[in-house]
Order: structure tokens, then sequence, then C-alpha cells
């Protein structure tokens, strides 16, 4: 039969991937800006997750868990070390994620700031009125 | 209404049954897997190693060691876009000013119950900010968690007081230009202070550097007084911690200023408002 | 049950109410309801990193996704429209 692991494993990626879909259809079918801003948010968040998933290791036993990557022994001998590298989870997708979601942020915050001015000139945040004003 | 319950019960079914199929057909590979990759583990041993002085940074928290010391690099260049990003809002806003209050300022904001518990909060944030800051090598933690922890103090201030009330206390765009503008400054002179001390001492040493290595003995001490420091990574926490809550605070200034005084600051310019 | 099986299923049914959430987030006219539900997803979304054993990226997504973005939204729909039109 199947495996309950893979078949809860399957399920979480792919809702993931329905979020990216939804959240794709938002930025490109809604018209208001607020909301395209709304789904570009969760698009990158959703993209940030999948990339630490895939960091993410099978228990070793029933009551063994993965160890998240900090080292709490301050004193380890190499056995320990050896160890550790064996329980602990992938450290690299987090590193990326961190620097990921602060571009994302800084890109976020710019366009809030140019809708405020758009908003200012045309006096809507329709999408399509904007594109009916200057011929 | 119905449309929408019935699209999510859609979604629901479409997911569970597809992935049962998914799971039943078999995918040829064991998911989630059985070990990390080869650099992963690399990076796992090498974090934290007394016994090999070579490559190891001395910071038992290996997410932040990759993040300041083995891609340091990166990290540099997320600063800037995150700089150019504050930047260009700045620029975006420039020349708007706020009027002077109109009433006695303790009677703008909400009501005393609110304020009073914010009063006692507010410590109790900016304690738990620092300490995720400065503990970045040893806990999960570091410059940017504590930064962005630092930032909703301004936020509950300004909404629960006025914008007024901050003004007052000496918080305004440029002071915190100014210590954004410090931090920065602080994180460039990190990233150098190596090689100024092995030029200065006529050895070859590396920019962004941290931990001696074979070809340049020079770096700053991974222990202070039995305590482990890890070198730059500590600088590096606090310096970024400041630039990013000024940061902050600077959009949360320009947002809250009213439409009624951007409007006659545009009308004075001139142009079609 | 065993734990694992416990705690990886708990990760699957995460997943199905974060899509129920993007879901009424992006259909929704209100704009401030909008905010609300991206809020709520984003409060999963930490649920899930912590359950992925990843505490750093759970200490920099409480205060930005939960706490920065809406009230950055919220300041921008206070100053242009609260609705979205057809």
């Amino acid at each position: 039969m199947i495996d309950p692991i893979t078949y809860f494993y399957t399920v979480l990626l792919l809702s993931m991937a329905v979020n990216l879909g939804i959240s794709l259809y938002g930025i490109f079918y809604k018209p208001s800006l607020i909301k395209k801003i709304i789904s570009l948010t969760i698009f990158s968040d959703t993209a940030n997750t999948f990339a630490i998933i895939v960091g993410y290791i099978r228990w070793k036993a029933a009551t063994q868990p993965p160890q998240p990557p900090v080292l709490t022994n301050l004193n380890p001998t190499e056995k320990d070390l050896v160890t550790f590298a064996s329980m602990s989870v992938d450290p690299l997708p987090q590193a990326l994620v961190l620097t990921a979601i602060v571009i994302g942020l800084a890109v976020t915050l710019f366009l809030v700031f140019l809708t405020l001015q758009a908003y200012r000139l045309y006096k809507t945040t329709d999408v399509r009125e904007i594109a009916k004003l200057r011929g | 209404m119905m449309s929408r319950v019935v699209g999510v019960i859609v979604i629901t079914l479409f997911i569970t049954v597809f992935s049962l199929v998914i799971a039943l057909g078999g995918l040829g590979y064991v998911l989630p897997p059985e070990s990390v990759r080869e650099l992963a583990r690399q990076y796992l041993l090498i974090a934290y190693n007394p016994f090999n002085k070579t490559f190891t940074v001395f910071s038992p928290e290996v997410v932040t060691s990759i993040v300041w010391d083995f891609r340091g690099l990166d990290t540099l260049f997320e600063t800037v876009v995150f700089y150019l990003a504050i930047i260009g809002s700045v620029a975006l806003a420039r020349g708007f000013k706020s009027s002077k209050p109109e009433k006695d300022i303790s009677q703008y904001g909400l009501s005393p119950i609110v304020k009073t518990v914010t009063r006692v909060t507010v410590g109790m944030i900016l304690a738990v900010a620092t300490s995720i800051a400065l503990h970045g090598h040893l806990t999960p933690g570091g410059g940017f968690q504590g930064g962005a922890t630092a930032a909703v103090v301004p936020l509950l201030v300004l909404v629960i007081f006025s914008r007024y009330y901050l003004e007052t206390r000496g918080v305004s765009k440029n002071a915190m230009l100014a210590i954004r503008s410090f931090g920065l400054i602080g994180i460039g002179l990190t990233a150098f202070i190596v090689l100024i001390i092995g030029l200065m001492s006529g050895m070859n040493a590396y920019v962004f550097q941290n931990q001696p290595k074979p070809d340049a003995p020079v770096g700053l001490p991974a222990l202070f007084d039995g305590q482990i420091i890890s070198g730059t990574l500590w600088f590096f926490n606090l310096f970024e911690m400041f630039a990013v809550a000024a940061g902050f605070t600077i959009v949360f200034l320009l947002l809250s200023i009213p439409e009624r005084d951007v409007f006659k600051y545009l009308k004075e310019e001139g142009g079609e408002y | 049950m065993e734990p694992d099986i416990l705690i990886i299923g708990i990760m699957g049914f995460l997943g199905l109410i974060s899509v129920i959430a993007t879901y009424l987030a992006v259909t929704e006219k209100n704009l401030v309801r909008a905010v609300i539900y991206s809020a709520i997803q984003s409060t999963i979304y930490a649920f899930l990193y912590f359950l992925l054993m990843a505490p750093d990226i759970v200490l920099v997504y409480v205060p930005v996704a939960v706490g920065l973005y809406p009230a950055i939204i919220l300041f921008l729909i206070r100053k242009t429209e609260h609705e979205e039109r057809d």
C-alpha cells in the first residue's frame, strides 16, 4: 500500500504548487493595483517555502526527529560533530531564503510608494482606467 | 458567496485525490530524502570545529556563519538592495513636511488604557529585539531578525500615540537617516578592518576575512575573555540591527504624512494637482 | 499513531488550510478583508517553518509578514481606495 509519510509530503508539495497558481492568477487577472501587490507577496513567500521544504530529511527512527542546524554542545568531540552532521536539516536553503525575504521586502516597499504616487496623479488604482487615460 | 465555497471545496478535493494518485503510482525515488547533500554536510562539519583551525568560523549557529562568513558577499549586496529601496522611497517623497498640531498633543491618539499598556510593552519589545540581534552567533537570530522586531516599536507608537508625539521625542526623518548611515558605515568598516590590520603590520590579508587562514595569518579573535564572539560576526549583527530598524522607521514616518499636507505642498510647487 | 506520521500529517493539513486562505485572499472584493486573509496565510506559513526546523526563518517571517506587510498595505488602503471594482 502507500506510505503515509510520502502521501502527506506530496499533499504539502501539491498545495504549495496550487498556491503558486492562485497567486499568479491574482497578479495577472485582478484589476486593482493593491490586489496585485498582495498577490505578489503571497507568490514570493510560497517560492521561499518551496526552497525550505527541499531541505527537510526523513526521520531516522519513529521517535528521533531531525535537528535544526544549531550546535548545542560547546565542547564537542569528533564523534559529536559527525552525529550532528547526520541528524541536522540542510542549512544552505535557509541562508538563501533569508536574503530572498529581504529583497522581496525592498521591492514591495518601493512598489507601495509608486502606487501612492500613481493614485495622486490619476485619482484611481484601476489598471484598465489608467491604460485608457493617455490615449 | 456560494461560488467561493464551491471553489474551495473543489480545490481541496483536487489536492487530496491527486496526491493520492501520485503517491500510489510511486515516484521512483524516496520522498523526503534520507540525508543531506554533500555540500551541506561539509558546511555543518566545519562551522564550529575546534580541531580544524584552517576552515572553521567558530560559531555554533550554522546559518549565521553561512550568511556572514561563507557567503558574506551575498549579504553585502542584499544590504545594498535594501539601501536602494529606502533611498528611492525617500526621493519619491522629498520635500514633504507635516504641519504643526492643532490641539494639545496628549489629546491625539487612542484611549488611556491602550496608551498605558503600550508604555509597558515597548520596553520589553526593545529588550527582546536587542537580545535576538546580539546573540545571533550562538542561538537562532541575527541582525536582520533583531532589526525587524525592533521596527515594530515605532509603528506601535505612531498608531497609538500620534506622529506629533514621535516628532517631539526627536524621532524625525533626518535623525533616522543619520542612524541608518552610521549602521551602514559600521558594516563597511567591519568588512575592511582585517585588511587594514594586515596592511599596517605588513602581512597578507583579504577583504571580508574573519578568522586566520593559511596564507593570511591575520584575523579578529574568536574568543573574548572566555566568551565566544566569533570574530566579525558580532559586529556585523550589531550594525545591521541599527541599519534595518532605522530604515523601517523612515518608511513609516513618510507613509503617515496626511494627504492634505501632501496636496498643499504639491500645489505650492505648481503643476496640475 | 507514531510521532513522525503525526507531524508530517499536520504539515499536510496546514498546507491545505493555506490554500483555502490564499484563495479567499485573492478573490475577495473588500481590500481590508483581503489583507487579513493574507496575514492568516502568513501565520500558517510561520507555523510550517517551525515544523520544518528552520528557527532563523521563523524569527524573520513573524515580524515581517504578519506585522510590517499588513501595516504598510493598510496605510496604503487608507490613502487610496477601499474596494476593488469588477
